[in-house]
């Protein structure tokens, strides 16, 4: 039985259809990478695997339950947790209020919360950030400190939606660090959204490619990267020329099938 | 244990503001040695009225950011139920303030279950109409005496009465209320480190957020502003057994529901001193402003001008009120 599973996820907006009959499975412990061009759906497809979007047709099971039907905050009470894209840093929670917020979903103990919150801050090296307020930290700490957040939940499953966008790459290097030693040493799953393609081929163990809300792709790094339509769809001859993954053969046949 | 010893630990606070809260409180408890007139004598009772109504309007607006101007109708519902109860079965107010509460609460469950599927300024507007509504039901209502409204000052003073609360001195309300200001302040202070403390302040930073950590936000907002309701109804009872009179009008108007949501604010909405502040600064200055310029130099209305001054230039300067200015100097220092 595999750990999430989804079958057949669409998902629309009025006449749009945000995720066309999206279907995978992932294990316990694995690191997938979810790519694919802007409006491709990878966050709409997020939202509804963790219930902020009624789903339109569709089932997701997690660790054996139908978890199709439920909301954001049962899913999060469940053990599935997320990052936003966007977050604006407001408010006047300090980084460990924060991250307190999170850890409070499973005790109702003060101290509690607050060991948590410091187990995770350490262990993600943010500690000496705990009395910020996060819109005072400049953005790579920003969106580590998201991460604990989602951590102080205690989930099993993570979804991490673009972390590292406007990084530069000693950053990229440190979040991606975060985000191994999330998944090898906390045993979270984690699943990746990234525009970042030397982090996603990196630390991906597999990697999941939409494409006007489709899925067109789905494989180990090594074979998406030669993927004639995901090259074609997303990652561009260029990418593939620098990388000597082009193959001459599979471009010709790709010409035969264009949509 | 731990619930009692959040309630009293104030840590967290610079040393330099406990020392100011210590000093004033110690100046509340000795204030009536050395009232010289009745006048600031009631004017202190208001204080600590409105810094309890605003306390518990902070719980949902200032820490949930829901901004409710509403409150009105539970001040009145709570108010009623203690001179109802009084008047027709002469039941004492130790029984008629918990019923009040409980009633209150019922009626928050019933109107905060649809109004917080609003957000922002239409939940305000949806808060105000339901106050309105029931303010006029009230008026026409004959049981609770309808436009007129009730009256339950005695026709002779008996000895202090402790069970229904008529007291011929303010001096017996001063300090009835200023334990009551006490444990409110004791409240708050464990309110705002409990979990549903600092779930209210990740909802009112972002909602989408505050879900994806687990957090029933609906649900969430229905219970604080059930806490809220409680709050402010206690303090309705009260209310009425001070001033003795109540009319619907009065007691359930806009104008008591703004002021309450207006103190907060301006003190600073979602901080512990906020209400404390805000109340501290306006009950005296509207006082005394109606009491000099009002009625001794005849310009009715000018207290209304000087605190709609004094909103604008806080709510230009720093959003987040007196309270807001204070941190922000303190976070610059520090850096």
């Amino acid at each position: 039985m595999a750990f999430l599973e989804v079958q057949n996820l669409t998902k629309t907006f009025g006449g749009l259809r945000a995720n066309d009959s999206i279907s995978f499975s992932l294990e316990r412990e694995e690191l997938i990478g979810l790519i694919g061009p802007n409006g491709a759906g990878k966050t709409t497809l997020f939202n509804c695997i963790c219930g902020h979007h009624p789903v339109t047709s569709g089932r997701i099971i997690f660790d054996g339950q139908d978890v199709t039907a439920l909301k954001a905050h049962a899913m999060a009470r469940l053990g599935i947790g997320r990052t936003f894209q966007v977050y604006a840093a407001t408010g006047d929670l300090t980084v460990l209020e924060k991250v307190m917020v999170g850890c409070f979903l499973h005790t109702r103990s003060r101290s509690k919360a607050r060991a948590c919150a410091e187990e995770i801050l350490g262990d993600l090296k943010l500690f000496d950030l705990s009395d910020y307020l996060v819109s005072e930290l400049p953005v790579a700490a920003q969106k580590r400190v998201v991460m604990a957040m989602a951590l102080g939940t205690q989930p099993r499953l993570l979804l991490l939606d673009e972390v590292a966008a406007g990084l530069n790459t000693p950053e990229i290097e440190e979040i991606m660090a975060s985000i191994r030693h999330v998944n090898k040493d906390r045993g979270v799953t984690v699943i990746l959204i990234e525009h970042v393609m030397e982090m996603v081929m990196k630390v991906s163990e597999r990697i999941i490619v939409l494409d006007y809300g489709a899925k067109i792709a789905e494989g180990p790094p090594e074979v998406i990267a030669k993927d004639s339509k995901v090259i074609k769809a997303y990652l561009g001859e260029r990418y593939a020329k620098e990388h000597g993954t082009i193959d001459h053969r599979s471009s010709i046949n790709d010409q035969n099938q264009i949509r | 244990m731990e619930t009692l010893k959040n309630a009293v630990d104030f840590s967290d606070f610079p040393r330099i503001d406990l020392v100011i809260a210590g000093a004033v409180a110690f100046l509340f408890l000795i204030f009536p040695l050395f009232s010289a007139s009745s006048f600031a004598m009631a004017t202190m009772i208001q204080f600590f009225m409105f810094s309890l109504y605003g306390m518990g309007w902070n719980t949902i607006g200032g820490y949930g950011g829901q901004v409710d101007l509403g409150k009105a109708q539970y001040v009145g519902i709570g108010a009623y139920t203690t001179a109802v109860m009084l008047l027709r079965w002469d039941i004492p107010f130790w029984v008629s303030m918990p019923v009040g509460m409980g009633i209150a609460v019922i009626w928050s469950f019933i109107i905060g279950y649809p109004l917080f599927r609003l957000k922002g300024h239409y939940f305000a507007i949806a808060t105000i109409a339901t106050s309105l509504v029931l303010k006029d039901l009230f008026t026409v209502w004959s049981f609770v005496g309808a436009a007129r409204g009730l009256e339950i000052s005695p026709i002779t003073y008996p000895p202090p009465d402790y069970m229904r609360l008529i007291f011929k001195e303010d001096i017996y309300y001063y300090y009835l209320i200023l334990g009551f200001f006490f444990l409110g302040l004791l409240y708050m202070n464990w309110f705002r480190k409990s979990r549903l403390g600092f779930q209210l302040r990740c909802i009112k930073d972002n909602e989408d957020m505050a879900r994806s950590l687990g957090i029933n936000v609906h649900w969430a907002k229905i219970k604080t502003y059930a806490i809220a309701t409680a709050f402010v109804s206690m303090v309705g009872s009260f209310h009425v057994c001070y001033i003795k009179v109540i009319e619907p009008v009065d007691i359930m108007s806009l104008d008591l529901s703004i002021l309450i949501a207006l103190m907060a604010m301006l003190g600073g909405a979602g901080s512990l001193w906020g209400p404390i502040i805000g109340a501290g600064v306006l009950i005296p200055l509207r006082s005394y402003l109606k009491e000099w310029l009002g009625a001794a130099a005849g310009l009715v209305g000018i207290d209304l001008i000087f605190y709609a001054l004094i909103i604008m230039i806080v709510s230009a300067f720093e959003p987040r009120g007196i309270w807001g200015i204070v941190e922000k100097v303190r976070r610059r220092k520090r850096r």
